[in-house]
């Protein structure tokens, strides 16, 4: 099948944008770029070779069913009032190896890679994600329905939060 | 108890750090206690390697050939299942050179071969093969001498497994003492008892160990570092407006409930907050059984109050809006490691359970909305203890109001605390803690 460039340039598009606004800090427009019910999932390890992969029985470090949970997280950061998140961190996303899947009526799924380095109180870390999206289309413009994200880091220096990701 | 090598005038500097004068009401901890290099080496000699430390929970080794890897203090430890179902503990490292013989923190083997030397072992310690055996030593040669080093203590209460380095300790349950009552209220919550769920994060917190074991036990903290979990979850629920378990109780955080606050003896401690909104807990579902099968005031306790077990040294029970099992392993002064097990009823629902999960990944973890607001905290401490001109951690808030001996609500579960305090934000429950840390550490030159 070839390639269908302009689908996978949307999808780019779309996942380099969410990763600037995370960075810039532009928590409304990110929270924007998800349908009404996002899933939100970052699996534990539950072993040194295997996460966890059943979110009803199995413990994650974040499940969130719906966009309402990224509401939560954008307002406990914006309140100013969360002792991990003041001073707040600051990020570099550098996004890559993107992978354009199925297209599969209106929704497509897509891979690629994250390697977030953040600077704050500790110094700087640089740690590594991997993340599945299945996106979707709502009046005409590609959303994120699933973002799986695979933080490869098991014992975690914190504090963990959306923007870390 | 074990010790002999540490010098006398350094226990005796040591000791200085707790000054402890309740006929002056006095009862202040040097800040240097949890940054001082030495206080660290000691506190792992005689506090993890020198006495009763929590290894896991039996779950963790259901099967014959389960294992489970922990450090106790600075020494790799295995806990291992036996063919008849006993549970023992091994030194983890391979009795020719050393090298560490599981691969994996929990896993299933009746035997190990060292990755290295390729000796091998049984799970009941013997040494089974050595490479080349026959080949390489003389007649005198005795493999019985390579066998694995079993830890001198290994013991369980109700599923909770605790090992000692030191063979000279008082029997688990004698040390359990008062705090058996609070696991009971753990365990109890189902006629087949508890489970780990998988999935165990572990976090580093750039703190001593010591204020991690205070913060489980900290009521003063929850109305305001946990101000904002509280007024996030409003927010959701305007927003959301869930239902039943789906929602998050805050009452506790937002404060004015009743609340207590225990030193349960040999360093143990306990709070307990009161749950305004029972019904939203994953154990509600449980309730009629729980009435039927259990004491009136034991059910009470079990659905209406939040509580914190701190046990004495490197583990903290949980029940509040999830459960949870948090292992402390102190790494250095200024570095400890956490890891954290979700702990349910078995047999609960799906709902429940889901419910459980949910609950527990919001507030608990590193990711959560609330514990990685305390691990800044905590860090934040380490730094200011630091500052040299200000020595003095004073822990007398809430001392006039301290009662000998159990409370009304101790009496009504049955236990039988050192004190009671009729608040979670006071402080007194830190001297028995403080007073347990002295005894080891000041036995270690055979004087008090």
């Amino acid at each position: 099948m070839a390639r269908n460039d302009t689908l996978h340039r949307e999808v780019e598009d779309l996942i380099y944008r969410e990763a600037t606004l995370l960075d810039r800090k532009k928590w409304e427009e990110w929270l924007d770029l998800f349908t009404e019910d996002a899933v939100y999932w970052v699996p534990a390890w539950r072993s040194e070779e295997e996460t966890t992969d059943d979110p009803d029985t199995q413990l994650n470090l974040i499940y969130l069913r719906n966009r309402g949970g990224l509401e939560d997280r954008v307002f406990r950061i914006e309140s100013r009032d969360s002792y991990a998140s003041v001073p707040l961190d600051r990020t570099v996303h550098l996004v890559g190896n993107v992978v354009v899947g199925d297209a599969n009526g209106e929704t497509v799924a897509a891979t690629a890679n994250c390697i977030v380095h953040t600077y704050g109180k500790k110094g700087g870390m640089t740690r590594g994600s991997l993340y599945d999206y299945v996106l979707r289309r709502v009046d005409g413009a590609l959303k994120i329905a699933k973002k799986k994200i695979v933080f490869i880091d098991d014992r975690l220096e914190g504090p963990i939060d959306v923007y870390h990701l | 108890m074990e010790g002999t090598n540490f010098r006398a005038p350094e226990a005796a500097r040591l000791l200085k750090m707790v000054d402890d004068r309740p006929a002056e009401r006095v009862f202040r901890v040097d800040r240097s206690i949890y940054t001082d290099p030495e206080v660290f080496d000691a506190e792992i000699k005689h506090i993890f390697e020198g006495n009763w430390i929590f290894a896991c929970h039996e779950s963790q080794v259901a099967n014959p050939g389960d294992y489970f890897s922990i450090e106790v203090g600075r020494q790799p430890v295995v806990i291992w299942r036996q063919p008849d179902g006993e549970i023992k503990g091994f030194i983890n490292a391979c009795s020719h050179r050393a090298a560490i013989l599981m691969p994996y923190r929990q896993g299933n083997a009746k035997t190990i071969t060292c990755r290295f030397h390729g000796w091998t072992y049984g799970c009941e310690g013997r040494c089974m093969r050595i490479k080349g055996e026959d080949t390489g030593y003389d007649g005198s040669f005795d493999r019985a001498h390579y066998n694995l080093k079993e830890v001198p203590r290994i013991a369980a209460y109700r599923g909770f497994v605790f090992v000692s380095l030191a063979a000279n300790v008082a029997p688990l349950e004698d040390f359990l003492g008062a705090t058996k009552a609070w696991i009971d209220l753990m365990v109890d919550q189902s006629p087949d008892g508890l489970e780990v769920v998988p999935g165990a994060p572990s976090y580093m917190i750039g703190g001593n160990w010591k204020m991690q074991a205070e913060n489980g036990v900290d009521g003063y903290h929850v109305s305001t570092v946990h101000r904002v979990f509280a007024t996030t979850m409003s927010a959701r629920q305007s927003r959301d407006n869930r239902q039943g378990m789906a929602q998050t109780e805050a009452g506790r955080i937002v404060g004015n409930v009743p609340t207590a606050s225990y030193d349960l003896g040999n360093g143990h401690m306990a709070i307990w907050a009161t749950h305004t909104t029972p019904e939203v807990r994953p154990i509600w579902e449980a309730r009629e059984r729980l009435k039927a099968t259990l004491p009136a005031g034991k059910v009470d306790w079990i659905l209406n109050k939040g509580r914190n077990l701190m046990l004495f040294p490197n583990v903290l029970l949980m029940d509040n809006p999830s459960t949870q099992i948090r292992v402390m392993k102190p790494i250095a002064p200024d570095r400890t490691e956490v890891t954290v097990y979700c702990v349910a009823p078995k047999g609960e629902s799906k709902a429940a359970r889901s419910a459980r999960l949910r609950k527990f990944e919001d507030f608990y973890l590193t990711a959560g909305m609330a514990t990685s607001d305390d691990i800044s905290a905590l860090e934040d401490t380490y730094a200011g203890s630091l500052a040299r001109y200000t020595p003095w951690n004073e822990m007398v808030r809430g001392w006039d109001a301290t009662v000998k001996g159990p409370d009304a609500e101790a009496k009504k579960l049955g236990f039988e605390p050192v004190t009671s305090n009729p608040n979670w934000d006071h402080e007194i429950l830190f001297h028995g803690f403080y007073r347990q840390w002295a005894k080891l550490i000041g036995n270690s030159n055979g004087k008090r």
